[in-house]
């Protein structure tokens, strides 16, 4: 990952997003369990089936909704059932929790975790 | 006839003139950037000089905060917790815009992040210093200086990090002037004096800009899986289904 999304997101957290591997993407290909529009943070949590059929529940933190808003997400975006494909910032304690990158709507459309991200400034 | 005429036109005029730029409304920080008009930006810094004796400890912070944000463990912020930010660092959190309200004799903001809230009373006295019940913002007072509302902010708990999350005493005191660069952006300068921390007060400068139409998204913390464990270290709760 380049320096310039990890500046960006200096700007857009409200506080330190260390506990994450920055540096690492993974893309995540599951269905949603959960979408949580919340404060602090609004949270995706996603089954992603594995190879020999195992399922690994992943979640995905997200910026607050203010900030999603303004980078073009709404709260009805997303619903149990549908199908994703996120790439996200891993914890560093290898624990199945990320920062979202961005993501792919079952509709096609491509959102990011907050203005910049998504092309919207 | 004409002479009274022209008079109460100047009169017209010069309660015109007197009247303070309407600063209500949503503002969003900006920060310039490419293809802007440089002098709307917000203009550098002066450096931040801390007393010896407060510089050792706040330089040792630093490093141990920088050490644990490397290792994935960041020493918690009290956001991490969702404890307001309260004054300055209020008025510049991320990308969150702020409202202001002026009404009579009171001038209100409120930030978008955690919903913070101070109030400037307009027009009326500061109390002494130390004489304000230490909180997260303080008692404030404002008056207009030409085109500029200054404010004069006092009596900020000790426990509040300030600017660049210095350290500071019951003596600091804050002093804004929010001036209008042209309509739509809006300069905040904000000195900070503290003859107890401070070697001399720092200044700097946040800029935002008009969001007209804009509607305050509300901020309640309800969902927060971020947690601190007993070192400081912030974690994320990771659900398993």
């Amino acid at each position: 990952m380049s320096a310039l999304p990890v500046l960006l997101l200096a700007g857009l957290l409200h506080h330190s997003f260390a506990m994450f591997d920055t540096t690492k993407q993974v893309t995540l290909v599951g269905t949603v369990t959960a979408f949580e529009w919340t404060n602090p943070h609004a949270y995706i949590e996603l089954d992603v089936p594995g190879d020999a059929g195992a399922v690994k529940h992943w979640t995905i933190e997200l910026g607050s909704p203010s900030i999603l808003q303004q980078g073009g997400w709404k709260f009805k975006d997303l619903k149990y059932g549908d199908k994703v494909t996120a790439v996200v910032n891993p914890l560093k304690s290898g624990q199945t929790g990320a920062l979202l990158t961005r993501i792919t709507l079952p509709d096609g459309r491509v959102l990011g975790n907050g203005p910049g991200a998504a092309g919207r400034q | 006839m004409k002479t009274l005429a022209a008079v109460a036109l100047s009169l017209v005029a010069t309660c015109a003139a007197a009247q303070p730029p309407d600063l209500t409304g949503v503002w969003a920080p900006y920060r310039g950037g490419r293809g802007t008009d440089p002098k709307l930006a917000p203009p550098a810094a002066t450096p931040l000089v801390l007393k010896p004796e407060y510089a050792a400890p706040f330089e040792a912070r630093r490093k141990a905060e920088a050490d644990a944000a490397a290792k994935g463990e960041p020493i918690a912020s009290g956001a991490v917790a969702c404890v307001p930010y309260g004054m300055p660092r209020m008025m510049s959190v991320a990308l969150y815009p702020i409202e202001i309200l002026p009404t009579r004799g009171q001038i209100t903001i409120v930030t978008e992040a955690f919903s913070e809230v101070r109030r400037i009373y307009m027009n009326v006295p500061q109390s002494p210093i130390g004489d304000v019940p230490p909180g997260y913002y303080g008692r404030s007072v404002g008056k207009w200086d030409g085109d500029a509302l200054v404010i004069d902010t006092i009596g900020v708990k000790t426990t509040v990090p300030a600017y660049q999350n210095m350290p500071h005493s019951d003596r600091m005191r804050i002093t804004e002037r929010l001036r209008l660069v042209t309509n739509d952006i809006l300069h905040d300068q904000i000195t900070i004096d503290d003859p107890v921390v401070l070697e001399k007060p720092v200044t700097y400068t946040l800029a935002y800009r008009r969001l007209p139409g804009y509607e305050m998204v509300e901020f309640v913390c309800d969902n927060n899986r971020e947690y601190i464990d007993d070192k400081g270290g912030t974690h994320l709760k990771v659900r398993d289904r």
